[in-house]
C-alpha cells in the first residue's frame, strides 16, 4: 500500500518543468521513432542511453517510461495509414486499421488505436503498481538455487519462444553468454578471454553492446536494404486527416465493449511478464482471442474497430507486464526493458527483490510517468499533432541515418571518453547486423549477455552450497517450481506444437 | 553458410581458450573454466545443427537481376575511420566528414553543397546537444 501511495505522490514530480519536459520529449521521440518504418522506440532509447548520464535517475527513468509507452502506440500510425507497421507490435493493428483507412475512416481507426493504447497502457501500469510489491515480496522466497533456475527458465523461454528457429535462438543466446564471460571472473581473481588486452579486463560494457546491437546494426541494415521509404513518404503525403475525425463515437466504444478492452489488457499484461515475448506476441494473442470469441469473426481483417482495440490494448498493457520481471528479478521482458535495466545499472541501482523496499523512491516516478503517458499523452498528442504524425515518414532517409550513426558512435564515447568503446560498439553492430541478416534473434543474444553473469554466479554458488550435488536444483522447492515451469513451457511450445514459426501462425 | 562457419570457428576458439583455463571442476566446486566450457560446447552443438540443416536444405536460387549491395560495408569503413580520426581531428572536422560521407552513401552523388550544409548543421546541433545540454566533453582540434 505504501508503494502505491508513493507512486501516486510521485505525480508531483511531473510538475517540475525539467521532468515534465523530458517526459514530453521522450514521448514525442518514442512516437516518431515508432511511427517511422524501420526505426523503433528501442533504437530511440539506445541512442538516448548515453545521455542519461547527465540526468538524475528519476528523470532518466521517467523519460524512458514515456518512450516505452509511446513506442507501443506510435507504430499504429503508419500501420493504419500506409499499411506499414512502424513497430512489430502494431502488425495486428494494420489488419483492420488499413482497411478502415481505405474506407476513408483512417482517422477514426487511429482514434480507436489511441483509445485502446490508453486503456491498455493504463491498466498495465495500474496492475504493475498494484502487483509489483507483492511479486517483490514473493521473490524474497527465491534463494540461490531458485535464482539460477529462474534465470535458466527465462533464457530457455526466450529461446523456445522463437518457434521455428530455436537453434538460431540458442546460438544467439550462446553468443551473448560468451560475451558475458569476457573479463574478470566474478568469484575468483582470474581474467578470461581478454587475450592480453587490459581494456577487456572489466568486461564488455553494456553501453556499446546496446548501441551496437540496436543503433549501428539498424544503420547497416538500412544501408543494405532495398526498401523504398520514398514510396511510403509519397503515400503518406496523400493522406488528409482532420483533428475532429480522431474521436471515436461512444456507440463504437460500446460496441467494442469493456470486456474486449479488459481481456486484451490482461492478455497483454501477462504476456509482458514472460521474458522475450514482447508486444507483438501480446497483440497477436489478444487479436486471435477477440476473433475467436466474436459473434461475427468474418468482419475481422476488413476494418473492424474491435480488432484495433484488442491489438492496441494488449501491446500497451505489455509495458506494465514487462517491467515486473525487470524490476523484481533483473530479467528484462523485451529489448526496451533490457535498455531500461541498463539505465538502472548504469546509475548504480541493482534490480531485484530488495529494490522495492530499498529504492522505491527511485522507481515510483517511473511508474507514475508510465501511467501519465498512457492516460494523458496518448490521446492528447494524437488529437493535437495527429494530423502531422503521418508526415513523419517523409523524413529524408540519408539525413535520418547519418544522424542516427553520429549519435550512436559519439554516444558510445560518452561512457568512458575512450575510443575503445566506440570500436566495441562498431564490432557489436557488425555482429548484430550479421545475426539479424541470417535470421538470428538479437534479443536472445542480448538476454544471454545480460543474464550470463548472474546465471554463472548462481550456478557456481548453488553447487558450492550443495558440495557439488546437482540434485539440489530438484530438491529445493523454489528451484523445483521454476524447473517445473520450464518443463511446462517446453511441453507447450516445443513438444505439443513443435517448430511452428510465428509468421506461419499469424497467417492462419 | 559463411556466417555459420565463422561462428563455428569462433566457438571452437572460445572452447579451446576455455579449456586452457584449467579443470572445470575442482574440490566439489566449479572453476572459472566450467561455464565457458559449457557455453562453448553448446554453441558448437547449435552451430553444427544449423550447418547440417543448411546443407540439407534446397539451395536457394538468387534473383538474376539483383546486384549485390555493399553500402553497409562502406558504412562500416566510414565508422571505422571516423573513430580513428575522432580524437586527432577533433569532433567538428571528423564528424562533419563522417556525416557528409554517410549522407552520400545513403543518397546520390549530387547537390553536394546542400549536403555539406546539412552535414554542418547536424554536427552543430549534435554538438549543442552533447556538450552544452548534457555536459559531455568532446575532443577538439585545438586541444
Amino acid at each position: 500500500m505504501d508503494f502505491i501511495v508513493l507512486v501516486f505522490s510521485s505525480f508531483s514530480l511531473l510538475a517540475d518543468p525539467v521532468n515534465f519536459t523530458y517526459v514530453i520529449l521522450g514521448f514525442v521521440i518514442g512516437t516518431v521513432f515508432a511511427a517511422i518504418p524501420g526505426l523503433t522506440a528501442t533504437l530511440a532509447m539506445a541512442l538516448l542511453l548515453p545521455l542519461t548520464y547527465s540526468l538524475s535517475v528519476e528523470t532518466a527513468l521517467m523519460a524512458c517510461a514515456s518512450i516505452y509507452m509511446a513506442g507501443m502506440c506510435g507504430g499504429s500510425i503508419t500501420a493504419t495509414t500506409i499499411n506499414i507497421p512502424g513497430a512489430p507490435s502494431s502488425m495486428m493493428t494494420a489488419l483492420d486499421g488499413y482497411p478502415m483507412q481505405q474506407q476513408g475512416k483512417g482517422a477514426l481507426a487511429l482514434g480507436h488505436a489511441a483509445m485502446g493504447s490508453m486503456f491498455g497502457g493504463a491498466v498495465g501500469a495500474l496492475l504493475l503498481i498494484a502487483l509489483a510489491p507483492f511479486v517483490a515480496e514473493l521473490s524474497l522466497l527465491v534463494k540461490t538455487t531458485g535464482k539460477f533456475s529462474l534465470l535458466a527458465f527465462a533464457l530457455i523461454v526466450v529461446v523456445i519462444a522463437q518457434r521455428g528457429r530455436i537453434p538460431q535462438a540458442g546460438l544467439a543466446a550462446c553468443i551473448g553468454l560468451m560475451l558475458a564471460t569476457v573479463g574478470l571472473d566474478a568469484m575468483e581473481p582470474i581474467t578470461r578471454f581478454t587475450y592480453g588486452y587490459s581494456s577487456l579486463t572489466a568486461g564488455i560494457d553494456l553501453m556499446p553492446v546496446i548501441i551496437g546491437t540496436f543503433a549501428i546494426a539498424e544503420v547497416l541494415t538500412q544501408a543494405s536494404a532495398r526498401t523504398d521509404v520514398i514510396a511510403a513518404a509519397a503515400a503518406a503525403s496523400k493522406v488528409k486527416i482532420r483533428r475532429r475525425d480522431f474521436l471515436p463515437p461512444l456507440s463504437d466504444i460500446r460496441k467494442i465493449g469493456f470486456g474486449c478492452y479488459f481481456k486484451s489488457c490482461l492478455i497483454g499484461y501477462f504476456v509482458g511478464t514472460l521474458p522475450g515475448a514482447g508486444g507483438s506476441m501480446g497483440s497477436f494473442l489478444a487479436y486471435t482471442e477477440t476473433v475467436r470469441t466474436s459473434t461475427e469473426p468474418e468482419t475481422f481483417g476488413k476494418g473492424n474497430p474491435k480488432g484495433i482495440a484488442a491489438s492496441e490494448s494488449a501491446n500497451n498493457a505489455v509495458c506494465g507486464g514487462a517491467m515486473v520481471p525487470m524490476l523484481t528479478f533483473g530479467i528484462p521482458g523485451d529489448p526496451i526493458t533490457a535498455i531500461m535495466l541498463g539505465v538502472l545499472v548504469i546509475n548504480g541501482i541493482q534490480p531485484g527483490p530488495q529494490l522495492m523496499a530499498d529504492q522505491a523512491g527511485l522507481i515510483a516516478p517511473m511508474l507514475a510517468a508510465l501511467l501519465f503517458s498512457a492516460v494523458v499523452l496518448i490521446p492528447l498528442t494524437l488529437w493535437l499533432i495527429g494530423p502531422y504524425f503521418i508526415k513523419i515518414v517523409s523524413v529524408r532517409k540519408d539525413v535520418l541515418y547519418a544522424v542516427i550513426a553520429l549519435l550512436a558512435v559519439v554516444g558510445s564515447y560518452v561512457a568512458t571518453y575512450s575510443t575503445f568503446q566506440m570500436f566495441m560498439a562498431l564490432g557489436m553492430g557488425v555482429l548484430a547486423f550479421y545475426l539479424r541478416r541470417n535470421g538470428f534473434p538479437v534479443i536472445t543474444m542480448l538476454l544471454g549477455y545480460i543474464l550470463g553473469p548472474n546465471l554463472e554466479e548462481f550456478l557456481r554458488r548453488s553447487l558450492a552450497l550443495s558440495n557439488g550435488d546437482p540434485t539440489t536444483f530438484f530438491t529445493n522447492p523454489d528451484s523445483l517450481f521454476f524447473v517445473a515451469l520450464t518443463l511446462v513451457f517446453v511441453y507447450f511450445l516445443v513438444i505439443r506444437n513443435p517448430a511452428k514459426p510465428l509468421a506461419a501462425v499469424k497467417t492462419e | 553458410m559463411v556466417f555459420l562457419y565463422v561462428t563455428l570457428a569462433v566457438s571452437v576458439g572460445y572452447l579451446v581458450t576455455a579449456l586452457s583455463l584449467g579443470a572445470p571442476i575442482a574440490e566439489n566446486g566449479l572453476t572459472p573454466a566450467f561455464f565457458p566450457i559449457l557455453v562453448g560446447g553448446a554453441a558448437i552443438v547449435f552451430c553444427s545443427i544449423l550447418i547440417v540443416q543448411a546443407l540439407r536444405a534446397e539451395p536457394e536460387v538468387a534473383p538474376v537481376d539483383e546486384m549485390p549491395r555493399y553500402t553497409h560495408v562502406w558504412v562500416v569503413v566510414a565508422i571505422f575511420f571516423y573513430i580513428v580520426a575522432f580524437k586527432p581531428l577533433g569532433y567538428f572536422l571528423s564528424s562533419g566528414l563522417f556525416v557528409f560521407a554517410l549522407i552520400l552513401l545513403f543518397s546520390k552523388f549530387e547537390k553536394l553543397v546542400l549536403k555539406a550544409i546539412i552535414s554542418a548543421a547536424i554536427v552543430g546541433v549534435a554538438f549543442v546537444m552533447f556538450q552544452q545540454l548534457f555536459g559531455v566533453r568532446l575532443p577538439t582540434l585545438w586541444g
